[in-house]
């Protein structure tokens, strides 16, 4: 589904990213935990194209296509998702307005006819109540005044209509309270189909509780320095980084 | 003087009504007025070469029209054609409290608002003083608490020249919704002007559509005087024309008042829009939040001035005025004023204008989405003043403005 090679990416003079390398398979979910500043939303910000960040070298394909020849928005349509860490707040857009026209440029791309406005309706309803989100925060502005779990929620409504093939979320659990954590993850794992896959950034071994990862890594200045199973987040959660700078990496 | 000025003065004699004092009142000051030049500072930025010979008929042939229907608005409709009332007032079914009467029979609330809350230095409010010979007159009893909208609908036909008033008192503790909705886009020259009195802890909840197109020529005014614990909530949405001059006047005359006005202007290429308000203090502890917000199309050019006067005795003010501009070609043109004059040091006061950019930040979440650049740019140059249509409290008004506007942006988009 995804594969990263060798990849360095710096934001403005600073090489952030230092030799990634990640291959992910259809329909499995990989976590990416590591200290804070380790590149890890970074990582989200080069895979989606984002301006300023600029790639030095290493490649990054996307089911066998090259995403680094693609604009933003063609990334997106190709199928991938980024979650944000801080979602944007565009206050003179309403939620529905945006999500509508998100959704048929996906389809577009896809070859598929536009939603009608009901089908739209239908369809933004049922995502809604998946992530728990009253109705009428379709009616508001994007993110608009939306309290920190609100936000994440949101995101996690915009993936399910979406529909990607890779979705990565960064950092998709901080700031929730235990209820929002149960929502956001059963929001997640409702899209688990075996071909959808999934990279999930986050602090917590506790959301790898509910969404179980098939791989962990360790992010640390810009690479990934360990690998592993479930298990690995566990240690981290018991030990935290300190035997990264003792040079323990395995 | 001007051609079409001493023509007005000369009709202006033909109107004798009850309000025939104040109306020759009126007519003295307009006599002693100079016709705006380039050195008038209220006509700076505004030129009146296509009113001075204007020369259209001054009686018109229209009956009817069917105001525009809003869905879900449920407005009681008080349509005008080129200054003529042709809804039938007499046998509207009113909410309790509503008293709605044509300006040609005299009324203690006519009497009471008529001149004396629109200031008397508007070159186009004394014409309309002199020559407005039909109104309406629309009184809110003390503490009703009138949900249903009332609308009052100009439209203006091609080639005729109309004027028309309405005056409106909300009673002490009384609740309002009205809407004032301009159309035309003939060659026509309309005024309408409006005075609201709005008594102590009152609410009024206004929208002033401006929405004249093409060759029309639209100048008014909305003037509203507030007195203790009033609130006032105003929308303004207004097009270009060839030429579209509007003066809103808000005058905090009692204490704790509060007034939010946001103006919206969408011009399309080569219209011309000029918005003048101003807002007084003249009492402590009043609020006013005003906010402006422009698209400005291709060769079309907009005026903005917003004046803000705290007056020495108005202590505890609370003002802010923001005008934010979008150019959508180097050939659109924006002239804006912001004006603080304040005479208390016990206020808190904040103005501003700027030239909008656009937020890149808001536009990489957009293309995250899917969303294509020029897309996404439309909706968020869009969404700088769908932002206060967002704010409108009537819903039903709102989502009707909203395609209407996004239209007419979109058109005024391709047109660069
Ligand atoms: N515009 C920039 N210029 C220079 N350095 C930057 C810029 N943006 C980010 N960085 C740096 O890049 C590094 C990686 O940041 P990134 O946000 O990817 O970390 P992260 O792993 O997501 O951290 P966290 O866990 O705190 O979210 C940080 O040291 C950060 O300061
Ligand atoms: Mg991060």
């Amino acid at each position: 589904m995804l594969s990263i090679k060798d990849l360095h990416a710096r934001v403005e003079e600073t090489t952030i990213l230092k030799g990634l390398d990640l291959d992910i398979k259809p329909g499995e979910v990989h976590a990416i935990m590591g200290p804070n500043g380790a590149g890890k939303s970074t990582l989200g910000y080069v895979l989606s194209g984002r301006e300023g960040y600029e790639v030095e070298s290493g490649s990054v394909s996307l089911e066998d296509k090259d995403l680094l020849d693609m604009e933003v928005e063609e990334r997106a349509q190709a199928g991938l998702f980024l979650a944000f860490q801080y979602p944007v707040e565009i206050p003179g857009v309403s939620n529905m307005e945006f999500m509508k026209e998100s959704v048929n440029a996906m389809r577009e791309a896809r070859g598929e006819d536009a939603l009608s406005s009901a089908e739209f309706l239908k369809k933004a309803k049922e995502a809604c109540k998946q992530v728990e989100l009253p109705l009428d925060f379709l009616k508001r502005g994007v993110n608009e005044g939306f309290s920190g779990g609100e936000k994440k929620r949101n995101e996690i409504m915009q993936m399910i209509m979406l529909e990607p093939k890779l979705a990565i979320l960064d950092e998709s659990d901080s700031g929730l309270d235990v209820d929002a954590l149960q929502v956001v993850a059963k929001g997640v794992n409702s899209q688990r189909d075996g071909k959808r896959s999934f990279i999930v950034v986050t602090h917590y071994q506790r959301l790898l509780d509910y969404i179980e990862p098939d791989y962990v890594h360790i992010l640390s200045n810009g690479k990934i320095v360990k690998s592993g199973g479930p298990e690995l987040a566990k240690e981290v959660e018991k030990s935290g980084y300190a035997w990264l700078k003792e040079g323990e990496v395995a | 003087m001007s051609q079409w000025l001493a023509q007005v003065i000369e009709r202006a004699g033909n109107v004798d009504d009850w309000l025939a004092s104040a109306r020759s009142k009126a007519l003295a000051e307009l006599k002693q007025k100079e016709w705006p030049g380039r050195r008038t500072e209220a006509w700076r930025y505004t030129s009146l070469h296509k009113v001075a010979d204007l020369n259209l008929a001054t009686t018109s042939e229209a009956t009817t029209a069917e105001a525009p229907q809003v869905e879900g608005l449920n407005s009681i409709d008080l349509v005008f054609v080129d200054g003529h009332l042709v809804s039938d007032i007499a046998n509207l079914t009113l909410p309790e409290g509503v008293t709605i009467a044509s300006l040609d029979a005299k009324s203690d609330a006519a009497e009471s608002v008529f001149g004396q809350v629109k200031p008397q230095h508007h070159l186009f409010g004394l014409v309309n003083d002199v020559l407005a010979q039909h109104g309406v007159v629309i009184d809110i009893a003390p503490n009703a608490n009138v949900e249903q909208p009332i609308r009052i609908v100009n439209f203006a036909s091609d080639g005729v020249e109309s004027h028309q008033r309405s005056l409106v008192r909300v009673g002490e503790g009384a609740k309002a919704v009205i809407i004032e909705h301009g159309v035309g886009n003939g060659h026509s020259l309309n005024t309408a002007f409006a005075e609201y009195d709005i008594a102590d802890k009152a609410a009024l909840e206004h929208y002033r559509l401006a929405l004249h197109e093409g060759e029309a020529i639209h100048v008014g005014g909305s003037h509203f005087r507030l007195h203790n614990e009033s609130k006032l909530n105003s929308t303004l949405v207004g097009y270009g024309s060839q030429l579209t001059r509007l003066d809103v006047d808000i005058e905090h005359a009692g204490e704790h008042a509060f007034a939010k006005f946001n103006n919206i202007y969408l011009l399309a290429p080569k219209e011309h829009f000029d918005l003048h308000s101003t807002i007084e203090h003249a009492q402590p502890n009043g609020t006013t939040e005003e906010n402006a917000r422009g698209i400005i199309g291709d060769k079309a050019k907009a005026v903005f001035n917003g004046r803000i006067h705290i007056h020495r005795h108005a202590q505890k003010t609370l003002a802010e005025l923001n005008n934010r501009n979008l150019l959508l070609t180097r050939g659109a043109q924006i002239n804006t004023k912001p004006e603080l004059e304040i005479y208390a040091d016990d206020v808190q006061c904040a103005h501003g204008a700027t030239v909008a950019e656009i937020d890149e930040e808001a536009l990489y979440y957009m293309l995250t989405r899917g969303i294509d650049k020029q897309q996404a740019l439309v909706m968020l140059n869009f969404g700088f003043v769908q932002e206060l249509l967002f704010q409108m409290p009537n819903r039903a008004l709102a989502d009707w403005l909203q395609p209407i506007l996004k239209q007419r942006f979109e058109r005024m988009m391709e047109q660069q």
